[in-house]
């Protein structure tokens, strides 16, 4: 035994440290990032409704107006993450607060948030053209997604920057809505998707493979079947019958591919379970006699998260897949647009658009690689021989 | 002369400064002579070999100089760090043969033994036919006592014990006709009585050949026992050289002067706790057993019973050490762990303190736990590595309420630090800024943290090197006698069990065969296998 270096750094800070000096895990990050700014700020990106807007010298935002409950879920969830990271505090205090701050946040936004009904999209374009306004600010891209620009006449299948007066940058689809607003919108179903479902996943995986490795003996046979009977299952075809039986919801979705995906995780918590449960520190916290839950949770888990993080990246990725197959074979959900519904759009017409199949298929495409990315560098980060310093 | 090293530099790369792992060091090596090479781990005496060998990756290093000049037959002395890759690879393994400390890992599993020594035959003897090379092979491990060579020559590695298998490795090294033999801690991994079987088989292997051998060990008792000449190394520079006489009884370097002082047989002696009569053992084992069921097939029905202690009457009376003695398998550790019911008992009872714990519930045992602790060998998997010191000390006081508040534990935490030897802000870092030493030290905290009157030391010290050795040691005696401790010491090192135990119990194939004073049973031992294991021992004559 050789005196080591110290370096006064937790086992984490670390470990995201190396895996983030890799250029592939911070254009990863960097994707994932901008996908979730995107999301989080879909209101305010692609809006048919202005911004701000002076009528008379009274000034108002519409926006606002017609913000959805989930929106403001979103704002609040971000606002408070923003709230609660600076804090000095434990990271399970953080993530208790800030757990605690969304669902009052999201309660609220439920019961009080009550946009109008009766949505009227080119309201505002047709006063402004009119002149009613003294001035207005509208969004970046001024469409929101389900506005098919009635009042432009027909505006379906315009390439992207053809018309002069009013720039869709990526082009229309066939009942005239544009395309970018309708991918910014859709970029939250893509992440949420992959959080929720891998969410789920993780815990029914780390809970099961935790008890089973920590256990063994007959814990482990019984538990051992029943992956291999969840690994048994087909989530598409899955997938296909709860949407024929229920309709289509994305809730159903995530919960499916979250019920269905766990086995993967169970095994790599058990195994890590099994490596641990010899290990010296943790027959020493037996010896002290430390009740059940803090062997199991606070001394094995944290030093056997790490193949199961990996193996979350991928299964994010795998997610959002699933997501954007069904959309594709035209079972997602019904009005609201999604990557994989674009993508279907783009086949169902009769001559080739080629702007709706590259933009959603390049963003399906660039969100699976960037968390397959995040998920190489973390494994090659928690890997001991490919260790960078030390 | 055979090989002579001059100015041998091996620097890694590394920020902000290289590590100088050998650094500037010159020796020679006569043929048919044994040179040692000694130093704690760390202190370069491997990369020496490897050096010399030239089997480090070039990409890690950041400089490698230096002549070594390997003079072999009648022909001209050669350069080996300037010799071509192809000339190199013939002068390894031929000229000069390796074997390592692990001989599991040496030896490739999927291939016969039989097979492995053919092929490096075949590589160096090429104009020798099928059957002359079949007839080598098994002239070598003839040649190495491998018991029953016929048939063992078909065995595949893990059908062989560990010293079969360092044999083997041995009998691939000779197979070629060597002048030069590196052994890098051979026999490190193996049984004292298993490791004096190898020692002599060198020796005699060595008497015929006329071969040299460079062996590479870090145990003084070895080395007194093998060696003709003694170079002794620290921090990749060799400090003294000496024939081994001069180097273990007139050491003249401040450092060799050190090792030999730290080594078990030569510290100061301490007076044996005399038991009090009156007094009931602290803990009283009847008839323990603790059978590990071998499961096999699709219902996984117990087919077996690895019987790993198997029926061990014991007492050890309170404020004593009992040292608990024997070789890899005997069942010690499983004993150890028994007895803390870390391992369930099959059957037979434990009494602490008059209290029977076999049949204790479990929450009942979770609070009795505070009684009686544990210290690890392995200093490394012994604290958890996501913790800081302070809540690896202070949450089994929680748990068992000792201390008020939170404050209080730290300071209480604070003062077992101190007791340990260890500087106060260590309670706010984490296990991997600190030396195996100093972890062994915060294990040893740890397991005081609960005031325990029992504590099973587990090897305590193997991991450790000498001279860290003798300060855990006597640490460990000074804590003993302020906390009036009773300890159950299980190692393998006789020198240790002399130096610290007061009682001592041999453990053979998961029995006691033997138990008495230390002094009785080290120097008069009755049984047979204690005889035997007591004479294997290599000693430093003092």
């Amino acid at each position: 035994m050789t005196d080591q270096p110290s370096h006064r750094q937790s086992y984490w800070r670390r470990i995201l440290g190396q895996t983030f000096v890799r250029w592939g895990a911070r254009l990863g990050l960097g994707w994932v990032a901008l996908l979730a700014m995107i999301g989080i700020f879909a209101p305010f990106l692609a809006s048919s409704f202005p911004l701000l807007l002076s009528q008379n010298g009274v000034w108002s935002s519409p926006v606002l107006t017609y913000l959805q409950a989930e929106d403001v879920l979103f704002l609040i969830a971000f606002f408070s993450l923003l709230l609660v990271l600076p804090w000095r505090i434990s990271g399970a205090r953080k993530l208790g607060l800030f757990v605690l701050m969304v669902s009052i946040g999201g309660g609220l936004a439920y019961s009080y948030v009550d946009p109008p009904k009766l949505v009227i999209y080119e309201q505002y374009r047709v006063a402004e053209r009119e002149g009613v306004y003294d001035w207005v600010v509208f969004a970046p891209v001024p469409y929101s997604p389900k506005d098919y620009q009635r009042d432009l006449g027909d505006t379906g299948l315009e390439a992207p920057l053809s018309q002069a007066d009013r720039p869709h940058f990526f082009g229309t689809e066939q009942n005239g809505a544009d395309v970018l607003s309708r991918m910014i919108h859709a970029s939250r179903i893509a992440l949420g998707i992959g959080f929720v479902a891998t969410g789920i996943a993780m815990v029914i995986g780390v809970i099961i493979g935790g008890l089973m490795g920590y256990f063994s003996g007959i814990v482990d046979i019984l538990g051992m079947r029943l992956v291999e009977i969840f690994e048994a299952v087909p989530t598409l075809f899955l997938l296909l019958t709860f949407v024929a039986f229920f309709g289509r919801s994305l809730y159903i979705m995530m919960v499916i591919i979250g019920i269905t995906s766990w086995p993967g995780f169970a095994r790599y918590v058990r195994a890590e379970f099994l490596r641990l449960r010899k290990q010296d520190f943790v027959q020493a916290a037996e010896a002290a006699g430390l009740p059940l839950p803090s062997i199991l949770f606070r001394h094995m888990l944290p030093n056997g998260m790490g193949p199961v993080l990996v193996a979350a990246s991928f299964g994010v990725a795998s997610a959002i897949l699933a997501e954007a197959t069904l959309s594709f074979l035209g079972l997602g959900l019904v009005d609201d647009p999604s990557w994989g519904e674009m993508l279907n759009q783009a086949v169902q017409s009769s001559r080739f658009n080629w702007w709706m199949a590259a933009f959603p298929g390049g963003a399906i495409f660039f969100t699976v690689f960037a968390y397959n990315l995040i998920g190489e560098s973390l494994r090659d980060a928690i890997d001991p021989y490919l260790s960078k310093s030390n | 002369m055979l090989l002579s090293v001059k100015a041998l530099y091996t620097w890694f790369k590394h920020q902000p400064e290289p590590i100088k792992a050998v650094d500037g060091i010159d020796f020679e090596i006569e043929r048919g002579e044994t040179f040692c090479l000694v130093g704690e781990s760390g202190s370069g005496k491997s990369i020496t070999a490897l050096s010399i060998m030239r089997l480090l990756p070039q990409s890690g290093l950041q400089k490698q100089n230096g002549q070594v000049l390997f003079k072999s037959g009648e022909s001209d002395a050669v350069d080996l760090s300037e010799l071509k890759e192809s000339k190199m690879r013939e002068i390894r393994g031929g000229r000069i043969a390796m074997i390592f400390q692990e001989p599991m890992s040496s030896l490739n599993p999927v291939f016969t033994i039989g097979e492995q020594i053919l092929e490096a035959v075949k590589l160096h003897f090429p104009q020798l036919s099928a059957s002359e090379a079949w007839e080598r092979v098994m002239k070598a491990l003839t040649d190495v006592q491998l018991p029953d060579p016929e048939t063992r020559v078909n065995s595949y590695p893990h059908q062989l014990s560990g010293g079969q298998r360092q044999r083997v490795m041995i009998a691939m090294a000779m197979a070629c006709e060597p002048d030069l033999l590196i052994a890098d801690e051979p026999t490190t991994a193996l049984d004292v009585t298993v490791q004096r079987e190898i020692l002599r088989l060198m020796k005699a292997l060595q008497q015929r050949t006329g071969m040299a051998i460079l062996f590479i060990t870090h145990d003084f008792g070895v080395v007194s026992e093998i060696a003709d000449r003694v170079g002794v190394m620290q921090q990749g520079k060799l400090v003294e050289t000496g024939t081994t006489d001069q180097i273990i009884h007139k050491p003249e370097h401040v450092y060799t002067q050190s090792l030999i002082a730290a080594l078990p047989e030569n510290l100061a002696r301490h007076e044996t706790h005399q038991v009090v009569q009156d007094q009931p053992p602290l803990i009283r084992l009847n008839d323990l057993a603790i059978h590990f069921p071998v499961r096999k097939g699709l219902l996984r029905r117990v087919v077996d019973q690895v019987r790993a202690v198997d029926g061990v009457d014991l007492e050890i009376p309170r404020g004593q050490i009992l040292a608990l003695v024997g070789e890899s398998g005997s069942g010690k550790t499983t004993l150890g762990r028994g007895i803390l019911r870390l391992t369930e008992p099959t059957a037979g009872q434990i009494t602490f303190d008059n209290t029977d714990i076999t049949s204790m519930k479990p929450a009942q045992l979770r609070q009795f736990r505070r009684n009686m602790q544990i210290i690890f060998q392995d200093p490394i998997s012994s604290l958890n590595p996501r913790l800081s010191i302070a809540a690896i000390l202070t949450e089994p006081m929680k748990v068992h309420g000792i201390g008020e508040s939170r404050e209080e534990r730290i300071e209480l935490a604070r003062d077992l630090l101190q007791q340990v030897q260890m500087e106060e802000d260590a309670l706010w870092r984490y296990p991997h800024e600190f030396s195996g030493g100093q972890r062994q030290r915060i294990g040893i905290a740890r397991a005081l943290s609960l005031e325990p009157s029992f504590i099973v030391c587990d090897e305590i010290t193997s991991a450790l090197d000498v001279s860290v050795q003798a300060e855990i040691l006597k640490m460990l005696l000074e804590l003993r006698r302020q906390h009036n401790l009773t300890l159950l010491f299980i190692t393998h090192n006789i020198g240790v069990v002399e130096y610290v135990s007061d009682r001592t119990a041999v453990m053979y194939q998961g029995q006691i065969v033997e138990q008495g004073r230390t002094e009785d049973i080290v120097n008069n031992p009755q049984n047979d296998y204690t005889q035997q294991l007591i004479a294997a021992v290599p000693r430093v004559p003092l």
